[in-house]
């Protein structure tokens, strides 16, 4: 290769790394962002709250207005219309069949045309059930006209092509599903009135027919009625209480604890690899196994009253675990989550220990200051970067406090937030809600976050 | 008063000895200069008159207090740590008055204090901020405002320069020397750069393999070596040394490189005769042999390898036998690498090492 040949490089844009993380970006578009906005929209965005009112009895006439869940509407008039096959048997549905008969009026003409099922009989069937002939039925009562008209389309509206005497045998051409459009008479949010045309699969029909609701809307709406509903539930206060409990028993203590610990380690003594090993086993046990492990010891004939008994501290084994013990249950809560969940925070000053440079320690002690003086004045300033790095992880983690509290409490006599969130999904089925309270969980750790942030602010950040 | 001494100790770490059997006596107001090379167990020295590292045998008194067994804030010194070791978090005139603090003196005395300290390094406008963002030397003169602030009567300084650039240590050097002279303390410096060593202690005590080699005046160790591992570690560039003969010629003692005879000097006569017909190494200075452009009876000729010029002056390298020998001449004397030059020894420079012992023979 000759010097000319060798292409001339020219000032480009380094594209590469943008590539590089293009797969990031869409793997946290994909599975993190868009769920997490989708979920948490659930608590805003009731999706049911307003029924859009058609002009005409068509899906896509005009909207003449919209109408609220639960209004209550005058029922003018209803009317049938093809429905696409996959939206059948939607609750509330109505549907009326109309067959597309064939067969001689009195003057012997031959009449086809649609008319409804309630009008024919259907005498024959083929194997799979589809009618293929029957006869018109009798009109009862005197009154009415006693001939069956024909009409041009599925629709009692259109052109009546004939009409039909009663016992006249009809071929059946062909079949319609219809669902009934009501012509409905209500008022929207603002009191106004609104008529029109609504499909009978939102519309609660009252017995006279005259009457209904609207069951649920098909447009969706900005509301804070989860958020009331959340924040009126009889559960929440308590478990905001108990959340708000329990992180302020737990933290401290695992901080005092995680920090005496690190220290111990960094002691270097003899054997502080076992103690690292023995501190972080409980990192490796689930919090569903540690709160039954922690149940099995307080249950009624648990390790706690067998020793106790054993000792002959008591006599019969006392209860703990109950309605009328809450505060032992949450003592259990908090020895179990301190157990579980210190190790962590240990691990982390740990580490912030490590950092801090031996000469400084030494310089600490040399200048005169004793083991209290050099944890107060200078280990635990240095350590302030791993600390708030830890106090934020342990208050998010603190406010998520689930399973321990289900496998002690059953969920019911202590109850925390995270449970709620669990509770109106799962048992009352209502995702909205739980929404809420997941929203509510995720508000708390950000604002606990932030005051972290801005309080324990390291001397380096404050002088810059 | 405050006399250091230092009785017999030694430190082990496991198997390895790092001090072995030091003992050294540091007068009141003393600069003393603990001198070696990296691992010689300068520092572990130091640590352990600090209170850092106990000693695992010996004696530390200092001022007759019987010192050995104290914790560090119990020994009424002071410290400037190699990576000065200042504490981060805490503002400059934190940093100088922490000592004070800890020490509960009361707060106008410890402001008077760290005002005077701060202004002795000058470094008053920088009492407000934070060590993040300042300079090496700017740290290294915080860490050393700190260590005077307490007014000890032992300050210990582990190569308090040795983190700075070249310029930079070249100025804290003197004023270092000019401040310590102020405060009176007695004083124990660790360096392993000897020309610090020279330039700032009275006293200087070189140190190898956990030991004192020499403990003496700059200029003593410096001229009269104790051995030759003192001689080609101080000076720059070092001692010299080839290796000769003892011979007795018709009843006088020689020493022969190769062809050429040395004369050593008359009081030197009654040792070497006892080193008849074996070998001596000889160690001589770079600028202390003449440099000849012309042959002479008692001047060796070389043939000239490498010229260094240095601006002061122009640095020869030349093979004596199987030794590389640096030469030291005058700017203005005119040499080019292959030409050849005569090398006189002047007798009261030259100094004999026993080539088995490594030690040199003084009369």
């Amino acid at each position: 290769m000759s010097l000319s040949e060798i292409p001339k490089r020219r000032k480009k844009r380094n594209w590469a790394p943008y590539i590089l993380i293009m797969p990031a970006l869409l793997y946290l578009a994909l599975f993190f962002a868009w769920p997490m906005a989708r979920g948490l929209v659930l608590a805003v965005w009731d999706d049911e709250a307003l029924l859009s009112i058609h002009a005409e009895a068509q899906r896509d006439s005009a909207v003449v207005g919209h109408i609220p869940q639960n209004a209550h509407l005058d029922i003018l008039d209803q009317q049938g219309n093809f429905v696409p096959e996959e939206e059948l048997n939607l609750e509330n549905m109505l549907t009326e069949t109309w067959f597309r008969v064939k067969g001689e009026d009195a003057e012997g003409n031959t009449i086809e045309g649609w008319a409804p099922d309630s009008r024919i009989r259907v005498r024959e069937e083929a194997e799979d059930g589809t009618p293929l002939a029957g006869t018109v039925r009798t009109k009862l009562g005197t009154k009415a006209d006693p001939l069956t008209s024909v009409y041009a389309e599925p629709n009692k509206h259109s052109q009546v092509v004939g009409k039909l005497e009663a016992r006249t045998r009809v071929e059946i051409v062909d079949v319609a599903l219809l669902e009934v459009w009501y012509r409905v008479r209500g008022e929207n949010e603002k009191g106004e009135p609104v008529e029109g045309w609504a499909q009978s699969r939102y519309i609660q029909v009252f017995g006279d027919e005259s009457r209904g609701r609207v069951d649920r809307g098909n447009t969706g709406q900005l509301t804070t009625k989860f958020i009331d509903k959340m924040i009126h539930d009889r559960f929440f206060l308590p478990a905001l209480r108990n959340t708000l409990l329990l992180m302020v028993i737990i933290i401290p203590t695992q901080f005092v604890l995680a920090i005496i610990m690190a220290l111990v380690i960094q002691a270097r003594l003899k054997g502080n690899t076992i103690f690292l090993y023995i501190f972080a086993i409980p990192l490796g046990v689930s919090d569903l196994a540690v709160g039954i492990l922690w149940f099995s010891v307080f249950t009624q004939n648990g390790l706690l009253n067998s020793i106790l008994q054993y000792l002959g501290l008591i006599s019969h084994p006392s209860p703990y675990l109950t309605a009328e013990t809450r505060h032992w249950i949450i003592i259990a809560i908090w020895l179990a989550e301190v157990w579980r969940a210190t190790s962590i925070v240990m691990v982390i000053v740990v580490s912030g220990l490590q950092a801090i440079s031996d000469e400084v320690l030494e310089a600490a002690e040399l200048f005169g200051a004793n083991l209290w003086q050099r944890i107060r004045h200078v280990i635990l300033p240095l350590l302030k970067p791993s600390l708030q790095v830890a106090l934020i992880l342990r208050t998010i983690l603190a406010l998520q406090v689930f399973a321990v509290v289900i496998a002690l409490s059953g969920g019911d006599v202590v109850t925390v937030l995270a449970n709620e969130t669990f509770r109106q999904y799962s048992d009352f089925r209502n995702p909205n809600v739980a929404a809420a309270y997941a929203g509510f969980i995720l508000l708390l750790s950000m604002i606990s976050a932030i005051i972290y942030l801005r309080t324990i602010r390291t001397q380096e950040e404050l002088a810059a | 008063m405050a006399e250091i001494r230092i009785e017999h100790v030694t430190k082990r770490f496991g198997d390895f000895v790092a001090v072995n059997d030091v003992s050294l006596t540091i007068e009141d107001q003393e600069f003393v200069v603990l001198l070696g090379p990296s691992g010689c167990g300068k520092t572990t020295l130091l640590r352990a008159i600090a209170g850092l590292g106990m000693a695992d045998e010996g004696r530390i008194t200092i001022g007759g207090r019987d010192v050995t067994y104290l914790p560090p804030r119990e020994r009424n010194i002071s410290m400037v740590f190699q990576s000065y070791a200042i504490f981060p978090h805490m503002k400059v005139y934190d940093n100088i008055a922490f000592g004070l603090k800890m020490h509960k003196f009361d707060k106008e005395e410890i402001d008077r204090r760290v005002r005077e300290a701060a202004e002795m390094l000058h470094i008053e406008e920088l009492l407000d901020r934070y060590p993040g963002a300042m300079s090496g030397g700017q740290r290294q003169r915080v860490a050393v405002a700190r260590a005077i602030a307490m007014k000890s009567q032992v300050l210990l300084m582990d190569e308090p320069l040795s983190n700075l650039d070249a310029l930079l240590r070249l100025e804290m050097r003197a004023e270092l020397k000019r401040l310590l002279r102020e405060i009176k303390a007695t004083t124990i410096y660790v360096t392993h750069d000897q020309i610090e060593a020279l330039s700032m202690g009275d006293r200087i005590a070189v140190m190898k393999d956990g030991a004192i080699q020499q403990y003496d005046h700059p200029s003593v160790v410096y001229d009269l070596p104790a051995n030759q591992f003192i001689g080609g570690f101080i000076g720059n560039p070092p001692m010299n040394f080839m290796h000769g003969q003892v011979q007795r010629v018709d009843g006088r003692v020689q020493v022969r490189i190769g062809d050429f005879a040395l004369t050593p000097a008359e009081a030197m006569l009654p040792i070497l005769q006892s080193y008849d017909g074996k070998p001596i190494i000889i160690g001589i200075r770079a600028e202390n042999m003449e440099t000849l452009n012309q042959p002479a009876a008692d001047a060796l000729e070389v043939e000239v390898l490498v010229v260094e010029p240095l601006g002061s002056q122009n640095l020869l390298t030349v093979h004596i036998g199987q030794d590389i020998v640096k030469v030291s001449t005058h700017p203005t004397f005119k040499v080019e690498p292959g030409m050849k030059v005569w090398l006189r020894f002047p007798a009261d420079k030259i100094r004999w090492v026993d080539s088995d012992s490594g030690r040199v023979l003084y009369p």
